[in-house]
């Protein structure tokens, strides 16, 4: 029976602190039954370091390997396939749904328009004195040539 | 152990920015540390075997998650600890379960050759708890602080699996190898 002061079991694992060493070996060089129970802590803890460690079958993947690759639907919610899905959605909606064009300018400006409507309605203008003159001048050339018929 | 260390937190922050081939190495530091524990603790070479390359999957995709890069090695242990026991809840019903009595193991003296089959059985006569506090304390040389947050639980815990286990291992061991030297 070892004396209960005493953590043996920490000193074999290496777990007491250097002035708790000595002091546990200074106890030790004086107590018999620490001595027994420290060499029987001892050779049981040295019987498990016979267990050698195995080398491992087969190499563990790495990540470069396939199975470290992520699954199709965890490739799904990542964000930059998320965004690039957002983006090509974006695109072909503004394809399909395109808002109506805007109508297309006249090539002739607008002054020029202005000018030729102004310009034909001065002729017809024109034209139609020139009509009311040659009219009047009939009458008055058939009147005279009924007098002068008279 | 502090180069190790050290090593390992070059290596982290690397596999964090991409680095594939940083994660690679870390696999290749410590994939025999992980599948001999995971070995040891479920008793098949094949489930081990699995159960490593899930962990260092998992360990890839929460690296991220690793507050202190210098706890890699718990950390490590803590996902390898985990999957192991998720394994072991789902084969309970065909394994022994832990604490039974079990019958004495032939003592196969001394010979070199048969020491580990008398540590393999000893191990095996231990319950998953205490049998995993031998494998995390004198395999991986981790401290019972690094054990408490590997295993989740206090030091005190920690303690009072170990020591059991090594009162069990002392009275099984220590006889036949002093039966053996006579």
């Amino acid at each position: 029976m070892s004396c209960p002061s005493f953590d043996w079991k920490a000193y074999a694992l290496g777990e007491l602190a250097l002035n708790d060493r000595r002091e546990a070996e200074a106890h030790a060089a004086t107590c018999s039954s620490c001595r027994e129970e420290l060499a029987t802590l001892r050779l049981a803890i040295d019987a498990l370091s016979a267990l050698r460690d195995e080398e491992v079958p087969r190499r563990i993947a790495f990540v470069s390997d396939k199975v470290f690759e992520p699954r199709w639907w965890r490739t799904l919610f990542h964000p930059s396939f998320a965004a690039a899905c957002v983006i090509a959605a974006a695109i072909l909606v503004h394809a399909f749904v395109r808002p109506a064009p805007a109508p297309a300018l006249d090539p002739v400006p607008l002054q020029a328009r202005i000018d030729a409507a102004v310009a034909k309605a001065v002729a017809e203008e024109s034209n139609s004195d020139v009509n009311v003159i040659e009219k009047q001048l009939r009458l008055m050339y058939a009147r005279n040539a009924g007098i002068v018929r008279q | 152990m502090i180069f190790r260390e050290v090593e390992d937190r070059d290596l982290i922050a690397k596999a964090r920015r991409g680095d594939v081939e940083g994660y690679n190495l870390l696999v290749s530091r410590w994939e025999k540390r992980v599948f001999n524990y995971l070995l040891r603790l479920v008793s098949n070479r094949e489930d081990a075997l699995d159960l490593s390359q899930e962990v260092f999957l998992k360990a890839y995709q929460n690296l991220r998650k690793l507050d202190d890069p210098g706890r890699f090695a718990a950390w490590l242990f803590r996902i390898a600890h985990n999957e192991a026991f998720s394994l072991l809840r789902r084969r309970r019903p065909d394994v022994e379960l832990a604490g039974e009595p079990r019958p004495p193991d032939a003592v196969p003296g001394l010979l070199p050759i048969e020491m580990s089959l008398a540590v393999e059985s000893a191990l095996r006569r231990l319950s998953e708890d205490q049998r995993e506090a031998v494998l995390l304390k004198v395999y991986q040389g981790f401290k019972f602080e690094e054990m408490a947050e590997i295993l989740a639980c206090p030091v005190s815990t920690v303690k009072s699996r170990l020591y059991t286990a090594l009162d069990l291992l002392k009275t099984t061991l220590a006889p036949a190898i002093l039966r053996g030297e006579s």
